[in-house]
């Protein structure tokens, strides 16, 4: 596609249509009419079909619009990625262990990462966050089950 | 005046050392959770009642209170400084307050925060000790039909927040109404959107949402810009608003505070309405709407005192009726409970030192909470000066732990992350995410309120129109809607028909 | 060498951890509903109890969700060394397998019972103004179709929706029902009498009929509760067979240790003997299983006669 119509709101509204489209779909098995009024699909199919029409006329004013702008991969690849291995550390292996790895994988989302300092910084933060959490608020997050059990 | 001798012995009840101990722990510690992104009162307050059994009932429950609205000043405290919404009723603030820290007015905004909470507050206690028990039976009197009614008023109010384009605004809300329909339906058990996942069959928490698409949105523009963030920020300015600010704040400050009041009376967490309400409201009523969403003061002043206002008056329907009317408070009824004091419509009359020892306790709470806030704002923006590529993953780790600790699931902070790369994604696109958020609190309600309306009214949708209440809010709504499109769409077409 | 010097160090606290007697050290109760509810209060008076009797924490983990399946179903697959146990409910371990095509567990076979802790009444309230004097009056205006009467639940698979349901079964009729979010709404709009009735926990109701802003019809127990003892029970109202109470009990993962099984339950049944616990949850209006109920397998039984009881009443109501 030619650079000039990749415009913001092209893509924006192909998004809205998708997930409008997309919101139907998974909103096609339910019955939308009932006996006492309305269905429990009536109003995700209801949304999604005004959702869609939108998306259409935001579509045919879209090629006036602003151009896109760039778009950084590192930046949140790191940083989605340091809340997945967050989410999935936690329970099997604490929090002393989830903590730095989230610290490290989201450090290296930035461009000015250094690392002997982000190690540092990471098992300080931690240790923090252990008190903080644990022990001062009594939150009931694991800390290190395959060390201590809890 | 009998008025005057309820809040004679309610000050003699709340000024005993101990209860004024209790209160300023609450109010300290609720500040603090506040400041945490998704660990809020409901964790702590869940937390500490056992500890609350070792004290009276009086004093536990000031303590509790204390925590509850300590966390609404807390949670604006990283709204304005990192666009993180430390508490769900914060989220407007982040709009305006964020826009202030970066230019260099992080002072000034949390001062700003501060002193309209401190007013606010101060304002609803005097409403709950004069009017509280009437109002309770006036809020009585909305049934779904007129709550419905008020939620599609908000949806015109929702429109009227947007900074740019009403298309794409209009957009957002409807996307928001959408996201809030993902989950159980209401009526039958049905799951609904929820992809087959579980973890969704109780639809998308606020938190995580307001979460992935304020603040973790943020960091992730924040690393593409390293070099524009470093400046503005280390300029701390000011400390505290200048008379000018304060000149403009006192029209918000005022006018928020009553919306705040009335709205979180209504049960089903009508407060939430409340930060929302006051900033539309002061958008409309300001000379140059433009300012808002760029750092107008305005918009700090009025939602922290909506905020505050709700949360003080949502305990009316608790100490009046014994009815909670959120979460929060239901928290409040189990650790009454647990006491031997089941709150009822009678509480106020078998145990008025109770009643008006929190009440005359809320005030001193708010005085405690500027004490301990007002000095704070030094410290938090000193925070400030810590390289953003160590601070970035502090604040992302506080977001994943206070995330997780909601429901003690991992999955919340999975849909976290998506949220934030939806955000990314929005910021991108030109496409605004508070009115998404609104779309989406007012969807629950919504739907929940027209069901119900239409099951009682056994299908007949002219229930909306017989019933005066909701007719005229209908009409309202209508209205409001027609005023926040017509300008947007005449001025479209003056276009096309000036091309 | 600094390698297994930790291994050796984890295995040698790991194998202290589990050669110390039960428990060595805190343990978690699993509410599967949000804090502040009849149950979380349940919970947390016994889980006092215990932790004052066995000398290490017991500390409550509320996991809401999905009318409480989310909590059980995690409590299910944790590791079963009797360190993670959960509090479940006539709603959870009786009526679940009937409303949830999905249900990840098997209330009769998933679990290792440990017993009973408490139960809490049901009433059948009305708003204070609904036209009828007593019970038999009041079941009279919900058979009439030309009544329209209207009922309020606080959601699919919430201890108000399944009683209710129970009650309209037993009457042979179906009332105009309206769904709402949660227990305190549901009151709210009963209280402003946009609703004519509702059936629910005695917990949550007990102010309210004595202050006068609801009315109570009976209770669903062969015996009036000390809470309300002007409410007559539906055995002397006229409705005998309508009998149901939103137990709670105690449950620990498929297969833990026989003896700490045992402990757990001997700690339960001395709970339930200790004046200050009995006292709190009479209080609450709840009522306390009387000794030959305290048994694991009374549990069991229980268990298993609740989830055929409910069974052919939600399914009838489940179907859209």
């Amino acid at each position: 596609m030619p650079a000039k119509l990749l415009r913001q709101d092209v893509l924006g509204a192909l998004a809205v249509i998708a997930v409008a489209a997309f919101a139907y779909w998974l909103a096609r098995n339910l019955p939308a009419g009932a006996a006492g009024g309305m269905g429990p699909g009536a109003l995700p199919k209801g949304l999604a079909l005004l959702l869609g029409a939108l998306g259409v006329v935001l579509l045919l004013n879209a090629f006036r619009g602003e151009v896109l702008g760039r778009w950084s991969i590192r930046g949140p690849l790191c940083v989605l990625g340091a809340l997945m291995l967050f989410g999935l550390a936690v329970r099997p292996l604490g929090l002393v262990v989830a903590g730095p790895l989230a610290i490290a994988a989201a450090a290296s989302g930035s461009s000015e990462v250094r690392w002997r300092e982000t190690l540092i910084y990471g098992l300080g933060m931690t240790l923090f966050c252990v008190a903080l959490f644990k022990f001062a608020l009594g939150l009931p997050i694991p800390l290190a089950p395959w060390l201590l059990g809890y | 005046m009998e008025l005057l001798s309820n809040l004679g012995l309610g000050f003699a009840t709340a000024l005993s050392p101990m209860n004024l101990f209790l209160g300023f722990v609450g109010c300290l510690v609720g500040t603090l959770i506040g400041v945490l992104p998704g660990v809020g009162p409901i964790a702590t307050i869940a937390m500490l009642m056992p500890l609350t059994l070792k004290v009276d009932p009086t004093g536990a429950l000031i303590m509790l209170a204390g925590i509850y609205y300590g966390a609404q000043y807390g949670g604006s405290t990283t709204a304005i400084l990192v666009n993180m919404p430390g508490e769900v009723t914060a989220v407007v603030t982040a709009i305006d307050g964020h826009e202030m820290a970066k230019q260099g007015r992080a002072g000034t905004a949390l001062g700003v925060a501060a002193l309209g909470s401190f007013f606010a507050g101060t304002v609803a206690t005097l409403i709950i000790a004069a009017i509280g028990a009437p109002l309770t039976r006036l809020a009585l009197l909305f049934g779904p039909a007129e709550y419905f009614g008020l939620m599609v008023f908000g949806l015109g109010l929702a429109i009227v927040l947007a900074r740019g384009s009403v298309l794409k605004a209009v957009i957002m809300v409807v996307l928001g109404l959408l996201l809030s329909t993902v989950g159980t339906d209401l009526e039958t058990g049905q799951d609904r959107l929820t992809l087959g996942l579980a973890e969704l069959s109780d639809g998308v928490d606020f938190a995580v949402l307001a979460m992935g698409v304020f603040g973790i949105a943020e960091i992730l523009r924040n690393l593409e810009n390293p070099e524009s963030r470093t400046v503005a920020i280390a300029q701390i300015g000011r400390l505290l608003p200048s008379r000018e600010d304060l000149r403009r704040s006192l029209g918000p400050i005022l006018r928020a505070t009553g919306i705040g009041s009335v709205l979180g009376i209504l049960p089903g967490n009508g407060a939430v309405l409340g930060p929302f309400a006051s900033y539309a409201l002061e958008k409309k009523l300001a000379q140059d709407p433009s300012r808002f969403g760029r750092g107008a003061i305005e918009g700090v002043a009025g939602p922290e005192s909506a905020n505050n206002a709700g949360a003080q008056t949502s305990f009316i329907p608790l100490l009046t009726l014994g009815i909670p009317p959120n979460a929060v408070m239901a928290l409040m009824v189990g650790a009454m409970t647990i006491h031997g004091l089941i709150p009822g419509p009678q509480v106020m009359t078998k145990h008025p030192a109770l009643f008006w020892g929190m009440i005359a306790s809320m005030w001193i709470g708010n005085l405690f909470l500027l004490i301990i806030n007002l000095p704070l704002i030094g410290l938090w923006v000193r925070l400030l000066k810590v390289p953003y590529r160590l601070m970035f993953t502090t604040i992302l780790l506080f977001c994943a732990i206070g995330i997780y600790s909601i429901n003690n699931n991992p999955y919340d902070v999975y849909f976290t992350a998506f949220f934030g790369l939806a955000g990314y994604v929005f910021i991108k696109l030109g496409l605004e995410p508070a009115p998404m958020l609104l779309g989406f609190v007012l969807g629950r309600l919504m739907e929940e309120k027209l069901r119900q309306a239409l099951a009682l009214s056994e299908g007949s949708f002219m229930t909306f129109v017989e019933r005066p209440v909701a007719a005229v809010l209908l009409a309202l709504a209508a209205a409001t809607i027609a005023i926040a499109v017509l300008p947007a769409v005449s001025r479209s077409r003056q276009k096309a028909f000036q091309e | 060498m600094q390698r297994s010097f930790l291994v050796l160090a984890a295995t040698i606290f790991s194998g202290l951890a589990a050669a110390q007697p039960y428990p060595s050290r805190p343990v978690t109760i699993i509410v599967p509903f949000a804090a502040g509810g009849p149950t979380d209060i349940i919970a947390r008076i016994s889980g006092e109890y215990f932790s004052k009797a066995l000398g290490q924490q017991f500390v409550v983990e509320n996991v809401a969700g999905a009318g409480g399946t989310t909590g059980i179903t995690r409590g299910a697959q944790a590791k079963p060394d009797g360190y993670t146990i959960m509090m479940g409910h006539m709603g959870t371990h009786g009526a679940a397998p009937a409303l949830y095509a999905n249900l990840k567990y098997d209330p009769a076979k998933d679990f290792t019972p440990i017993g009973l802790v408490a139960g809490t009444p049901i009433l059948i309230v009305a708003r204070k103004d609904f036209p009828a004097a007593n019970l038999k009056e009041f079941v009279a205006k919900v058979k009439d179709p030309a009544a329209k009467v209207k009922q309020a639940h606080a959601g699919v698979g919430s201890v108000s929706f399944t009683t209710c349901t129970l009650l309209t079964s037993q009457l042979g009729t179906k009332s105009i029902v309206a769904a709402y979010r949660g227990t305190g709404p549901a009151l709210n709009d009963l209280v402003g009498g946009q609703v004519d009735y509702m059936c629910d926990q005695i917990v949550n109701l007990v102010e309210q009929v004595k202050g006068g802003s609801i009315r109570a019809y009976a209770i669903a127990t062969p015996e009036r509760s000390p809470a309300l003892p002007n409410v007559p029970t539906t055995k002397e109202a006229g409705l005998p067979e309508y009998q149901v109470s939103a137990w709670n009990a105690l449950f620990a993962p498929k297969a833990i240790p026989q003896d700490v099984a045992a402990k757990l339950n001997a700690t339960l049944v001395a709970a339930l003997e200790d004046p200050n616990t009995r006292k709190r949850l009479l209080e609450l209006g709840s009522v306390i299983p009387d000794k030959a109920g305290r048994s694991p397998q009374a549990l069991q039984k229980l268990v298993e006669s609740e989830v055929a009881r409910w069974n052919p009443i939600l399914k009838a109501y489940a179907q859209p």
